[in-house]
């Protein structure tokens, strides 16, 4: 596998990112618990088993003992009752006396068989019924036992009939009758049958499986179970041993231990305790459904939830996704409510304090540009609106009314401003297009730049252009103003081209893009000029201007005017137009 | 377990002809102590001896609810009377083969006197007191005595001539006997070797009588 084999999923959308990281590790996690308790389960149970097998072992041996201690109590007991001895003070007991006494002993001991046996192991008599003679010769080698044994008792497993397929299991007792102790004047045998009842009982308490196995080893047979007769068939143990080992029957696994009995018969007989696998786990499948409810719980709570979250993730996303949208587009009034105090809340307070900041640098960017023309207005926003200055040299060019003053005053103010308005309207426009910039508004003056702040070459030509244009527009002007019923309009233009200081000049409050210079004295010097009879010129220009101008006119030498405030007089040209 | 070898030691006394003679025993178990209430007793080989019963029944008494004494040899034919010295009724019996008989509760002299007339062991029991215990030994030779604390019995009266030395006692797990001669001549020391059974006699019940306790 290459390393770009296993890829993660790709997903179109954060939500579903979510979820199938969320589920995915909910998930991871759930069924890893459930594999691993599933396992510890099945180890546990196996454990539990094996010591529930290993002490219902031991719980049979000590009912069986416990069992036969209590008939050994009892047959003690009436070993010394009087009316036992009383049979033995004739010199034959009774046959008939003392197979009823045996019964009636025999119901109050609750056991099926009594026999009374001499004490060299003779009959005496038994309470017959249930047990055929079978029972003599094993009573007769526990009382061999007996006879030697400290206690005067003996006991062990015995198949009665021994060798019979229909022979049961029974723990035969032996205890002796005193007359008085030490004397034994004879025997009592009692027969404890292993019965079903028995292993009922075993089951009760040792909740386990109980079978009772008869036989030669190879080919045991049950006699008692509590288990199906099938299982216990198939479950018959090949050889008796002590190991536990796992049979199946009838679709149960069982684990199985047997133990062999020792019989005082011939033959072979074993118990086997068997608990169900399934049965051992039943609580544990409990614990192992409710983690595979708790895992799909999960999931379920993560597939409903994780949108839910995502969404909440997702949306203000989006939500700024589509804001930064309207803020390229220039909107900068819109705001963004997200009302959440989260990084995204964050984000959205920060989105609107941008767009205040981008509005605010419209608001004053709009401002500028209307207050001043748009290449100071951009200069000044490059710059930061810092005071600076630089000398270069730059054409200055003035255009003022002429006898507007007097014209104006048999107009109303609001004409007055409006005409003039008009007029400034067609002025400022020639500037903008010739790439100069107005500078200030005097009176019904316009001062204009050319070459400041942006440098170019030009600026000179530019200039001169720019006011050829003007005369052209003025005209334009007038023709409207004749349809209009009013009265002409004149304008003189001075145009200078000189080394002056171009910057913000102000105070640090309010500042203006502006040149200071004699320059520019200059230029408002020619513009005056154009005032007096003896130029009768509407556009004057410096000598300087028309130096630094490629361009070539048709001009006309007015000779050296006086300029106040400089030594040197400039000489004047008239321009009449563009070769 | 303690089965016990015990080595009878015989010392025969030799008396004039005429004269009957004593034999002497000394029982003793496998760890040299002596063993008290053994019956030695002598049956003759060459002719049987007639047994003569006592003319008057021997006691065998209950006080302090014990039987006393604990082993009481007797010949065939003789009557033992069970005076009831204790405060309390017993109940006397017996189911042994030689003598089936039982003496319901009483106190003081029994009514009448019990005849032992065939020869063997007769285990007394009392229906009230599970411990109490006690052997009629019953002989068909005149010759036996029991043993003391020192563990010696003699044998008296005997006649020379050959017989059968035989010891019993109620825990002989195995018959120990052998045949000898009685004689004129002087005393001979035999040993014979018996086992002896654990004892299994019930212990007392503590708040039964004890000698102290009226």
């Amino acid at each position: 596998m290459g390393p770009t084999a296993f890829r993660l999923p790709q997903f179109r959308r954060f939500g579903s990112r979510l979820l199938f990281l969320i589920a995915g590790l909910v998930a991871i996690s759930q069924v890893a618990d459930y594999v691993l308790v599933k396992k510890a389960n099945l180890r546990n149970a196996m454990e539990r088993i094996d010591e529930n097998l290993n002490q219902g072992a031991a719980l049979f041996e000590r009912r069986v003992n416990a069992r036969l201690d209590e008939l050994s109590g009892r047959a003690a007991l009436m070993s010394d009752d009087y009316s036992i001895r009383q049979l033995f003070l004739k010199d034959q007991p009774d046959p008939a006396t003392v197979r009823s006494a045996l019964a009636s002993y025999s119901v109050r001991m609750g056991v099926p068989f009594m026999t009374l046996l001499s004490p060299e192991g003779s009959r005496i008599g038994d309470t017959g019924g249930v047990l055929p003679g079978a029972a003599l010769k094993p009573f007769q080698g526990l009382v061999k036992v007996a006879s030697a044994a400290d206690d005067a008792r003996a006991k062990g497993f015995a198949r009665l009939p021994a060798n019979d397929p229909g022979g049961k299991l029974y723990a035969l007792l032996v205890v002796p009758i005193f007359a008085p102790k030490p004397e034994i004047v004879a025997w009592i045998g009692l027969a404890l049958p292993i019965d079903h009842q028995f292993a009922i009982d075993l089951k009760a308490d040792a909740q386990l499986e109980v079978t009772f196995y008869c036989g030669s080893p190879g080919s045991m047979l049950p006699v008692e179970s509590t288990l199906p007769e099938a299982d216990a068939r198939s479950m018959a143990p090949a050889s008796v041993g002590d190991a536990i080992r796992d049979v199946g029957a009838a679709g149960q696994s069982y684990a199985t231990k047997y133990s062999p009995l020792a019989l005082i018969t011939p033959g072979s007989a074993a118990i086997a305790l068997q608990r169900s696998l399934e049965a051992e786990l039943a609580p544990s499948r409990l614990l192992e459904q409710f983690l595979l409810l708790l895992l799909l719980a999960s999931l379920g709570v993560a597939a409903l939830v994780v949108p839910v979250f995502a969404q909440s993730l997702s949306k203000p996303l989006r939500a700024l996704a589509a804001h930064t949208e309207v803020i390229a587009r220039g909107d900068y009034d819109k705001r963004l409510d997200l009302d959440r105090a989260d990084e995204i809340g964050q984000l959205a307070a920060s989105f609107n304090r941008m767009s205040e900041g981008l509005a605010e640098r419209d608001r004053v960017r709009d401002l500028l540009d209307k207050n001043v023309s748009p290449e100071v207005a951009a200069q000044l926003l490059s710059n930061g609106g810092t005071l600076g200055g630089e000398e270069r040299e730059v054409t200055v060019l003035f255009v003022d009314l002429r006898s507007f003053t007097r014209q104006s005053e048999s107009m109303a103010p609001r004409e007055v401003l409006e005409l003039l308005n008009r007029f400034f309207d067609r002025m400022s426009g020639i500037v903008e297009i010739y790439h100069g910039i107005v500078d200030k508004y005097i009176g019904d003056a316009v001062m204009a730049l050319f070459g400041a702040p942006v440098a170019y070459a030009n600026h000179a030509d530019s200039a001169i252009l720019a006011a050829l244009e003007m005369r052209s527009a003025l005209a334009r002007l007038n023709a409207e103003l004749a349809t209009e019923g009013r009265a002409k309009l004149a304008f003189g233009i001075g145009i200078n081209t000189s080394k002056i200081i171009a910057g913000n000049i102000g105070s640090s409050r309010r500042l203006n893009y502006s040149v200071v210079g004699d320059g520019v004295n200059v230029a408002a010097r020619l513009q005056d000029l154009t005032r007096m009879s003896q130029y009768s010129a509407d556009i004057l220009v410096s000598a300087a201007t028309l130096e630094a101008a490629r361009g070539r006119y048709i001009v006309r030498s007015l000779g050296a005017a006086p300029v106040r405030g400089r030594d040197e007089p400039v000489d004047v040209f008239a321009v009449d137009g563009a070769e | 377990m303690n089965h016990l070898a015990a080595i009878t030691l015989l010392a025969l006394s030799a008396l004039p002809a005429c004269a009957e003679n004593t034999v002497r025993v000394l029982t003793t178990d496998g760890a040299g102590k002596p063993v008290a209430d053994a019956v030695a007793y002598l049956v003759s080989l060459d002719s049987p001896a007639p047994v003569h019963p006592p003319d008057r029944p021997v006691e065998i008494i209950q006080r302090d609810q014990e039987f006393s004494p604990y082993v009481t040899p007797i010949v065939v034919g003789t009557r033992v009377v069970f005076p009831n010295r204790d405060t309390v009724q017993h109940h006397v019996y017996s189911v042994s083969p030689a003598k089936k008989f039982e003496i319901p509760l009483y106190i003081g002299d029994s009514s009448g006197t019990i005849l032992f007339d065939r020869e063997g062991v007769v285990t007394l029991g009392c229906n009230i007191h599970d411990w109490m215990v006690a052997y009629v030994f019953v002989l068909g030779t005149p010759y036996f005595a029991k043993t003391g604390a020192d563990g010696t019995a003699n044998i008296t009266g005997l006649p020379p001539g050959r017989y059968r030395l035989e010891v019993w006692h109620p825990r002989l797990a195995a018959k120990v006997g052998r045949e000898l001669d009685v004689s004129m001549n002087g005393e001979a020391t035999q040993v014979i070797s018996v086992v002896l059974r654990p004892d299994r006699r019930i212990r007392r019940a503590p708040d039964s009588a004890g000698p102290d306790y009226k």
